[in-house]
Formats: structure tokens, sequence, C-alpha cells
């Protein structure tokens, strides 16, 4: 039983390996810049719902107010660059570290809200924040900030040339994002998170220090965000308020997560892989008339998950196992 | 020796309502205490001022010759105070090993102890065969013996039972009494709440009654069934001559 167990944990390791090694693989095959462009939001993507979910999956703290840890990921970094000319990687690490702080200051009130009262606050504190942001004259206010090009390399994180660097790091961050999940999966703070989750008081009872607990979640969650925020303002070179603090990217975390599976480790890799090619193309075919039309897309998605898996598309790839193993006995 | 748990002149009110009324009781170490009374007799709330759901409005609890009355809930199973829930909360979207690992976390970090740990309780409230089903997925009297089961894993030294017998069929009764003092043999003080009394009776030693928030009598559970004040508070006055 414990074997049993350790051996799932093993096998979950070696297919996260497989699917990065393939993914690593595809550039060599697509080389359609379009395309490419489209799995690098696709990954990013990924891994800010798989960091969503830490909070609001694992944790149960529905968050949509994450578009602020993105914004203030990518504001950091692109002011430490253009004002001080810190590189974008100690501006990464900048950015994740003070979202972490944020989000424990915001929790510290927040957390004693429960369920609905909650998922407000957080829309209308990154609201806040938005508003804060378009009002700083110092940070470029609506006009927003340009990154100065200064030459492809990685010690900048630019590229003009070639999306591949990008594509890399945001493997690379889906993987982190991922494994991150995978390590605190079965740990204390897994196992604490998902108790708050599904009932504070008896989780109190047993020794679960609830309020740090959620603490906890958001730090870490802030924290992936943020590095994800960073990365896109590299990624774009020129971020503005609405295109990096706007209610959508709030969206954009929780709906991948929502569609393949909340608090699963699965769930949103596979919520990504699906809804944001889906996004990218709808956009693309309708053109610049029909914006709204991914969300109508969005929309329809959710409701007939809901309404048909329940507990994301990660349940698929369960019952046919149960079935194999029945036919086995037999 | 000092009793495990003590309980000193504690007043809960809410609003006007007094829930209970300068409740002093003890329990000593390796006793199995029933608490009873009629409905609304103050039984939950002292269950949960004991537990550290919530502070008492006056008075003190000490609990292992600490005074623990300001403790909130997971600071007092750190100190050995294990409870249940009389409306079961068990954690419905994780298995049932998962949710006796939340308890076993606290006395162990290491995963893989925790889960032994985990496996071990289960084995010992007879729910090992269930242990990777979802915990939505038991029933009732299963349930029951999960909440058993996620406290036993805190390591108590006092377990708090809430009516974990209520609502059960007989033999689903009997196996739960065993349960209880197979606890008990393995050194564990147990103080429960229960409503029926012919089960509670033979299982402890020693009674105590509360009624309008106030100890009534406190004794031998015999003793306790035939006392006057006894049976008229749970069956009026008309009763209280004919025996």
């Amino acid at each position: 039983m414990d074997k049993d167990f350790a051996k799932r944990r093993r096998r979950e390791l070696i297919v996260a390996f497989c699917l990065a090694v393939i993914a690593a693989l595809v550039p060599l095959f697509v080389k359609d810049v379009y395309v490419q462009n489209v799995m690098v939001l696709t990954l990013m993507y990924a891994a800010l719902s798989q960091s969503w979910n830490i909070l609001s999956g694992y944790c149960g703290q529905i968050s949509l107010g994450h578009a602020l840890y993105f914004g203030l990921g990518a504001y950091t970094t692109a002011l430490l660059f253009t004002k001080f000319g810190v590189l974008p990687w100690f501006g990464m690490l900048a950015g994740g570290v003070i979202s972490a702080l944020i989000a424990m200051a915001l929790g510290y009130p927040c957390f004693r809200l429960r369920g609905h009262y909650f998922v407000i606050a957080t829309i209308v504190i990154a609201e806040i924040g938005l508003l804060l942001i378009q009002n700083w004259e110092w940070a470029g206010a609506a006009l927003g900030i340009d990154i100065p090009v200064r030459g492809d390399s990685w010690l900048k994180f630019q590229f003009t040339r070639s999306k591949l660097p990008y594509f890399y790091f945001a493997l690379a961050l889906a993987c982190v994002a991922w494994f991150v999940t995978w390590w605190l999966e079965d740990s204390k703070w897994g196992y604490w998170w998902r108790a708050v989750k599904d009932n504070p008081d008896a989780a109190e009872s047993l020794g679960v220090v609830v309020f740090n607990s959620k603490m906890g979640a958001a730090a870490v969650s802030a924290f992936l965000v943020a590095v994800g925020g960073s990365f896109y303002a590299q990624f774009v070179s020129y971020i503005d308020p609405e295109s990096v603090m706007g209610f959508q990217f709030s969206l954009l975390m929780a709906l991948p997560a929502v569609l393949g599976g909340i608090g699963t480790l699965w769930g949103p890799l596979l919520g990504a892989v699906i809804l944001i090619p889906l996004t990218e193309l709808t956009r693309s075919f309708i053109g610049g008339s029909g914006r709204g039309v991914d969300l109508i897309v969005y929309g329809t998605l959710i409701v007939l998950i809901s309404l048909a898996l329940p507990r994301g598309l990660v349940s698929l790839f369960a019952r046919p196992k149960f079935f194999w193993r029945k036919a086995a006995v037999r | 020796m000092t009793a495990l748990l003590e309980t000193r002149g504690v007043w809960q009110r809410f609003g006007g309502l007094v829930a209970n009324s300068d409740v002093s009781i003890s329990v000593g170490r390796g006793e199995i205490v029933g608490l009873i009374g009629p409905n609304g007799a103050g039984k939950s709330t002292l269950f949960n001022l004991i537990a550290g759901v919530l502070p008492p409005t006056q008075g003190s609890i000490w609990f292992d010759g600490e005074d623990v009355t300001r403790l909130p809930a997971a600071e007092r199973c750190q100190r050995g105070i294990g409870r249940t829930f009389q409306v079961v909360k068990s954690f419905e979207t994780m298995t049932v090993i998962d949710n006796v690992i939340v308890g076993a976390l606290i006395r162990n970090t290491v995963m893989r102890v925790a889960r032994r740990k985990a496996y071990e309780v289960l084995e010992f409230c007879g729910l090992a065969a269930r242990a990777n089903v979802l915990a939505s997925d038991l029933v009732p009297s299963e349930k029951r013996r999960l909440e058993v089961a996620r406290a036993l894993a805190t390591e108590p030294k006092l377990l708090l039972l809430d009516e974990v017998l209520t609502g059960l069929t007989p033999v689903e009764a009997k196996t739960g009494v065993e349960l209880v003092r197979k606890v008990r043999d393995t050194g564990v003080t147990v103080l429960m709440v229960e409503h029926v009394m012919e089960i509670v009776m033979p299982l402890v030693d020693r009674a105590i009654v509360l009624d309008l928030g106030k100890v009534l009598v406190e004794g031998k559970p015999n003793e306790v069934v035939r006392d006057p004040k006894v049976i008229t508070a749970y069956l009026g006055d008309r009763h209280a001559v004919g025996a």
C-alpha cells in the first residue's frame, strides 16, 4: 500500500518528464512563428494556472485577482530594468518576493472572509491595484513602459530574432510550477491545504493552523505568478496597466484549472493546452472586430464541463483506467 | 495524582442565554467519563469550550497541569486534546488514508512515517480495507469511525467523543463501544457526550449529568441513573415519584 503510493508518485514524475521532452522537441518541427507564439502563451498560462491552483485549487481560496501578482511581476521587472538597469533575472526574483509579501499582507485581512466574500475581495483589490498603476506617473501611468531593446542575450533576457528562447523559458517555468505542485502535494502543506479547503473546523481540531496554511499557499502562488508576469513583460517588451493587470488575466489563470480539473495535479496543464490555442485561434480567426468572442467560447466550455464533468477533464483519464482494471480482474 | 482535565467555574453566555453556568468538572487519567443530559443541557457547549472552539465567558480550563483557557483549537490538539464532531466533518474530497494523515502530521513531520502511522490507526479502527476510498463514499457508521481514527492519529492524551454512538444500528453501536474500550486500553482518557443512556452507561467509569447548563449529578453510572434528580431532568416531575 505504501509501495503503491510511491509507485504512483514516481509514475507521475516519469510522465511529466516525457511530456517535457516531447514539448522541447516540438520547435524542431514547427517553424511557424505564429504557432510558436501560441505555444509560448500556452506554456505560460499552464504555469500561471498551475500556480493559481495552489491557492485556489488545493487550499480552496478562490482568487479572481491574481492579475495583480502577474502585473506586479511585470512592472517590477520592467521598472527595475528601465529605471535602474537591473537585469530582468533579478527583477523576476524581486517581483516574486514583492508579490509574495503583498499576497500575505492582503491575506491578513482577507483570509478571515469565507467563500464568495473572499472572491469579491480579490476582484476588488486587483482592480484597485490596476487603478493605482494607471495613475502612477513615475511608472508610466496609463501609457505603460516600453522596454528598450539592448540586443539579444540571455543575460538581459531579450530576444528579437527568435521566439525559441522564450519558448524554452516558458517550458521551464511550466515544469517548475508543475514540479512545485507535485512536491507540495505529498508534503505537510499539501495535506493541510486540502484539509482547509474541505473543512476548516475539522482541520483546526487536528492541529492545522488554518490561517497560516492559507498564508503559505498565497505566498507560493503569488511568487510563481509574478515570475510568469516578469517573463511576459520580457516576452512582449511593452507593458501597460490594462495589458498585464486587466481582469482577463485573472480569468485566464482560473479557467484552465477549472476546465482541466481544479485542485488536481494535471488539470491546469490539460486545461491550458485546450483553452489557450482555442482562444488564440478564435481571436485571430475573427480578428479585431470580435473582441469578446473568446469570452463566449470560455463561457460555453465552462458550462459544458461543469454539467458533464464537474471534476474537470482529468476525470476522463481516471475512468478508463478503472475499466481496464475491472477487465483485468475478470 | 492531578486530574488530566479540569474545568474551574466555567461560564458560557450567548447574549442572554446561559449555556454553561459555573461548571466545574474533572477527568482523571485513564478514565472513560460520560457527559450526559437532556437536550439543551449545555453538553455540546462545554465540549466546544474544552476543545477550544471558543473561549469561555468566565472561568478556566486546565489540561495536564496547564491553563489552556485561551489556547486555540489547533494548539490544544498539539497539547494532546483530540476530538470528533457530532455532525461528521470528513474531508470529503480526500481519501480515507489522506484524512487520517492530516491528523498524523502533527506528530510526524516525515511523510513516509506519517503515512505509516495513519495506516496503523486505520487498522486499529477497522478501516484499513477502505484506506483508498474517498471519504465521501463511506457509509455513515464508517464516517464516524473515520472521525475517531483522525483524532487518534494526533496521538491525544484526551479524546473527546461527541455522540459517536448515536444513530447507529445496535450492531454498529456494539463495535463502536468495543472501539472506545480498545482506545482506553491504549492509555487514552476518554470524555464522551452521549444521548443513548443504555449504550453509554455500561461503558463509562463515571457519568456527569448536565441540566440547564449546570452539573446536576456526578457519580457511578448505576447510581446516576437511579438518582431522582436525573429522572426528573429527563422525564419530568411526574416520573420521579414512581422511581
